[in-house]
């Protein structure tokens, strides 16, 4: 079985020449998700004044948390709940990008636990296919 | 005892039934009647492939019900013929095969033309698999993506080989068992042990997956397999396919091959040796196989009494000692005879021939490789062919009457017919026959057809000294099986609502919803004629978080809206905003929207709801087409918005806020950035519905609160919020266009009469080219303001109706509503110029007298909007 949460994500997107994207470094507790050869998306434990100290100025950086949700599946049968909405291939470490239940969507992996983040208009949506495709994996 | 119900009556069946056994041993011989002549039809190939035994089940027509296993209170039916399939009066049409040659429907009934719909809709009463239920409720199916290294389909011999030599290989893999489970219909013997011996290793090993009741109904490129299982669809993304789908017994053509009792080896060893079901009294056989030697045993095991055999040369020494009957070894089965089943047949071998009276005749003379999904293949895709799949067709003498294509109904006489007529290939011989198009996709037909078309065309190249045309397969094409639509359809036609930070807040109120671009927006919260009049008299709000929400910034952003968009915006100033067009290269108006000057090389822009997303990829598209350096952020779903409109929308305001908002502050045409009841907005004065108006854009997550202050300080004015239906008439009042319900793809600034929103003394901008070359042709089509005066009682009627000079069509009204405060019916549409000019006046389609009328009908001057 599989625990599904719905969370709240900190997201900060960091709009930028190829090259400062190269160079930028996840703040610790963070995740980047190198979304476009401009763009980087910071989330986790970012805050918009610490990146722009790190990068100057130039750069569009703006927290679009309120863009955002978060869709949490933890246990042994992670995969198998994310197999009903998605046909990416999700690797065993690693982020994606693609379409996961009709929503344009980042996909975090991990060992045991996938999580996926849409915007935040689609978000009754997806969680509506996670809880009604997933029913026979996910715990009540 | 278990039972299901068959035609309204209780048929018993044991635990590892299938429909079909359960019914042949309760005495049914006729399992369905042909499409076309309303022949009797009885259990055949036992393997899911021939047409025979296709019956209603629980409401679904055509299920193969020789592999269907039986469930408590099924309700099965049998499909065909008139008023019942056992006394069929549509069998007549067998006795009128000359009046109904091959392909008459299309030559006749053409004449009167009357005649064919009529004869259509005789034709296909008569004809067919079973209704579709009209009132059931497609099932939701579950969608399910899965990876593997090697996929295998095919649960016999071959497979399970298939699948554990994959692993030790080292390769994962997935086994796919169409026929139910593992070996469930083979019929005990050295096969069955051989499937319990191969299964037992498979099950063993932890990187195989087995999947049983599954079908595989195609490969598509990729690789990507779909298989069908009882609710839910299986993508499989393999790296390699296996295809040991193994073989069929060959369908024989000879005269009464069809009839009830005419039986594949298959059928009748699963029958006795599976259900222990004994498939007639007294048996003729016809053997060429090994496989049919052990048919055979399984038979004369069930205590079938068998009175002729016709045994192959090459299998004659290996024949079992007794209970053959007669022998006839090199013999065929010339003809069969009998009326509602199978009475006697005719064995022959040269220069010799005799009838054995019998109810079953049994069938193994070869087998048929099962590769249509090794067919549909692209060539170097990664898959392979195992086992009998990969076996030679078997190629019989072709040309003997009788029934070649059981789905269809298509005799060999009938193949002759379309040959004389000129059809000689095999692939359109199918088309004009309808040969393999039925349910069975020419797995039992496909080579009698191909040998036909080869021996028919060696024939004319002997007597005409013409090339032989090649003996071509029909083309295979998913999907293998027959499947429901609602299985093809799952995950396909997902809609994907969005829904703004106010969705619930709308649903508690009671709103009325509907899908429009995309959203699920309220269209009244009860009364759409009563919030019309809150904004108008007093105050209102609505959600209009729907809105494409964009920030431009970088080095190059002044540049970008510069060349995107046909109106200046240099001479934009800091805090302004200007109503923008969004034209294509054609000079054809996309979207519009509204651009706002943030100042230090940052702008923010909102377009239509509906144009939201491809509004990003265009804005990225001319990023890059322009090579500038220019940063776009969609903040669509990140920031919400509710446009607070009407009279005392300041009033309002001003309670839940410290800044000033006076006209001076945030003119018409300005915005600022304020704190609403806590919440940091950016305000932009706007005017599309004709009042003065204030739409707050702010973060999406503080949308709830933000509402509920507005809707709670604004009961001192009688606040009413409003929805998409008061929208409609307030800007139409407004003479304001909604892209798409009023517009045309092809129309320009000029038919819209917005020649005002582009400045053509601009060096460039997208569509600047096409607009200066249709600038110089003569005007043929514009948009106008409607004024009505008679027509339908409820004027939003008019909408759609064309508008009629002389009684010629010359436009359409696009929108239409009556207007309370200008106590008239008025409305939008486009008309195209008549004699060179536009005329006045027009007329409706329902009768309505329509006048071209200046826009906006309300408050032209602006003066309530600017306040």
């Amino acid at each position: 079985m599989a625990e599904l949460r719905v969370e709240l994500p900190s997201v900060v997107a960091l709009l930028a020449p190829s090259e400062v994207c190269e160079r930028i470094e996840a703040p610790g507790g963070a995740t980047l998700f190198r979304v476009g050869p401009r763009e980087v998306m910071v989330v986790g434990r970012a805050d918009v004044s610490g990146i722009r100290a790190a990068v100057g100025e130039g750069p569009l950086i703006d927290d679009v948390s309120d863009g955002w949700a978060a869709f949490v599946i933890e246990g042994a049968d992670a995969h198998e709940a994310f197999a009903r909405l998605s046909e990416l291939e999700p690797p065993a470490r690693g982020w994606m990008q693609g379409t996961v239940a009709g929503a344009a969507a980042r996909v975090l992996v991990e060992p045991r636990r996938i999580t996926i983040l849409v915007p935040a208009m689609l978000a009754a949506h997806v969680e509506d296919r996670i809880r009604v495709d997933g029913a026979e994996v996910l715990a009540p | 005892m278990s039972s299901l119900v068959f035609e309204g009556r209780a048929v018993p069946f044991q635990p590892g039934d299938t429909v079909a056994s359960a019914l042949y041993r309760d005495g049914l011989r006729t399992f369905s009647r042909s499409t076309k002549y309303h022949r009797r039809r009885g259990l055949y190939c036992g393997t899911g492939d021939c047409p025979n035994c296709l019956m209603t089940v629980d409401g679904l027509p055509a299920v193969h019900t020789c592999v269907t296993t039986c469930l408590e209170g099924m309700r099965v039916e049998r499909s065909g013929g008139w008023p019942s399939a056992e006394r069929d009066v549509l069998h007549v049409t067998d006795f009128l095969h000359r009046m109904m040659p091959v392909g008459f429907y299309y030559k006749t009934f053409i004449r009167p033309r009357f005649a064919w719909p009529v004869a259509e809709r005789v034709i296909r009463r008569a004809t067919g698999l079973g209704a579709l239920p009209e009132t059931t409720a497609a099932a939701r199916h579950v969608v399910h993506h899965e990876h593997v290294e090697v996929l295998v389909i095919g649960g016999g011999i071959a497979g399970l080989e298939a699948a554990r030599d994959a692993v030790s290989a080292g390769a994962s893999s997935v086994l796919v068992c169409d026929e139910g489970r593992v070996g469930e219909r083979v019929a005990p013997g050295p096969v069955l042990d051989r499937h319990r011996s191969l299964e037992a290793q498979v099950r063993a090993l932890d990187a195989v997956t087995v999947l049983e009741n599954v079908t595989a109904l195609g490969v598509y490129e990729g690789l990507h397999v779909p298989l069908a299982g009882d609710g839910e669809l299986v993508h499989v993304h393999p790296s390699n396919v296996i295809v040991a789908t193994g073989a069929i017994e060959e369908h024989a053509v000879f005269p009464g091959n069809d009839l009830p009792g005419v039986m594949l080896g298959r059928a009748a060893a699963a029958l006795g040796g599976v259900h222990g079901v004994r498939a007639g009294e007294r048996a003729v056989v016809a053997v060429r196989t090994d496989e049919g030697l052990h048919h055979l045993r399984t038979l004369l095991a069930s205590g079938v009494e068998v009175v002729a055999s016709a045994v192959s040369s090459e299998l004659a020494h290996r024949l079992p000692d007794r209970g053959l009957g007669e022998v006839v070894v090199g013999g065929e089965v010339h003809e069969a005879h009998g009326g509602s089943s199978l009475a006697s047949v005719v064995l022959r071998r040269e220069g010799w021939a005799k009838r054995f009276d019998c109810d079953l005749l049994v069938l193994s003379i070869g087998l048929t490789p099962r590769d249509g999904l090794a067919r549909m293949a692209l060539p170097g895709e990664g898959v392979t062919v195992v086992g009998d799949a990969a076996g030679a067709r078997h190629v019989d003498a072709c040309g003997d009457p009788g029934t070649v294509c059981l789905c269809e109904d298509v005799w060999m006489h009938d193949l002759e017919q379309a040959w004389d007529e000129g059809y000689r290939n095999t692939e359109i011989l199918k088309r004009y026959t309808t040969t393999t198009m039925g349910p069975c996709q020419g797995a039992m037909c496909g080579g009698a057809l191909s040998c036909f078309a080869a021996s028919r065309g060696e024939d004319a190249r002997r007597v005409a000294d013409i090339p032989a045309p090649p003996a071509l397969r029909t083309t295979a094409r998913p999907p293998a099986r027959p499947v429901t639509l609602e299985t093809l359809a799952a995950g396909v036609h997902e809609i994907v609502d969005k829904r703004t930070s106010l969705h619930e807040l709308h649903v508690a109120a009671g709103a009325r919803l509907d899908r429009s671009g995309g959203w699920l927006r309220p269209l009244t919260f009860g009364d759409w004629r009563e919030e019309y009049r809150a904004v108008r008299d007093r105050v209102s709000i609505m959600d209009v978080g729907t809105l494409g929400k964009f920030t431009l910034a970088g080095p190059d952003a002044d540049e970008l809206v510069d060349r995107l968009f046909p109106c200046r915006t240099d001479d934009l100033a800091p805090g302004r905003t200007r109503y923008v067009l969004t034209l294509d290269e054609a000079g054809y108006v996309m979207d519009d929207g509204l651009l706002a000057r943030l100042g230090g090389g940052e702008w923010y822009l909102t377009t239509t709801s509906g144009a939201a997303g491809r509004s990003e990829a265009r804005l990225r598209n001319f990023v890059d087409r322009l090579g500038l350096d220019v940063h776009v952020l969609d903040r669509t779903s990140q920031w919400g918005a509710i446009n607070v409109a009407g009279p005392h929308a300041r009033d309002l305001l001003g309670r839940l806020i410290d800044d000033a908002i006076d006209a001076g502050s945030v003119p018409y045409s300005g915005f600022a950035d304020i704190t609403v009841a806590g919440v940091r907005c950016r305000a932009i004065r706007s005017g599309f519905v004709g009042e003065l108006a204030f739409e707050l854009h702010h973060p999406r997550r503080r949308g709830p609160e933000l509402w509920t202050a507005l809707d709670e300080a604004g009961l001192a004015w009688g606040l009413r919020p409003h929805g998409l239906d008061a929208l409609e008439l307030l800007r139409l009042e407004k003479g304001h266009l909604y892209l798409g319900q009023d517009t045309l793809p092809d129309d320009t600034p000029v038919k819209l009469r917005m020649p005002w929103a582009v400045d053509m003394s601009k060096p460039w901008f997208v569509g600047k080219r096409a607009l200066e070359r249709m600038g110089a042709l003569p005007l043929t089509r514009r948009h106008v303001g409607l004024e009505f005066d008679g027509g339908p009682a409820d004027t939003a009627e008019l909408r759609g109706e064309p508008l009629l000079v002389a009684g010629e069509m010359v436009g359409r009204v696009t929108s239409a509503e009556r207007s309370p405060v200008l106590d008239r019916a008025i409305g939008l549409g486009w008309m195209r110029a008549v004699d060179g000019g536009f005329p006045d006046r027009l007329s409706t389609g329902s009768g309505a007298s329509a006048t071209v009328a200046s826009t906006p009908f309300y408050d032209p001057e602006g003066g309530r909007m600017r306040g």
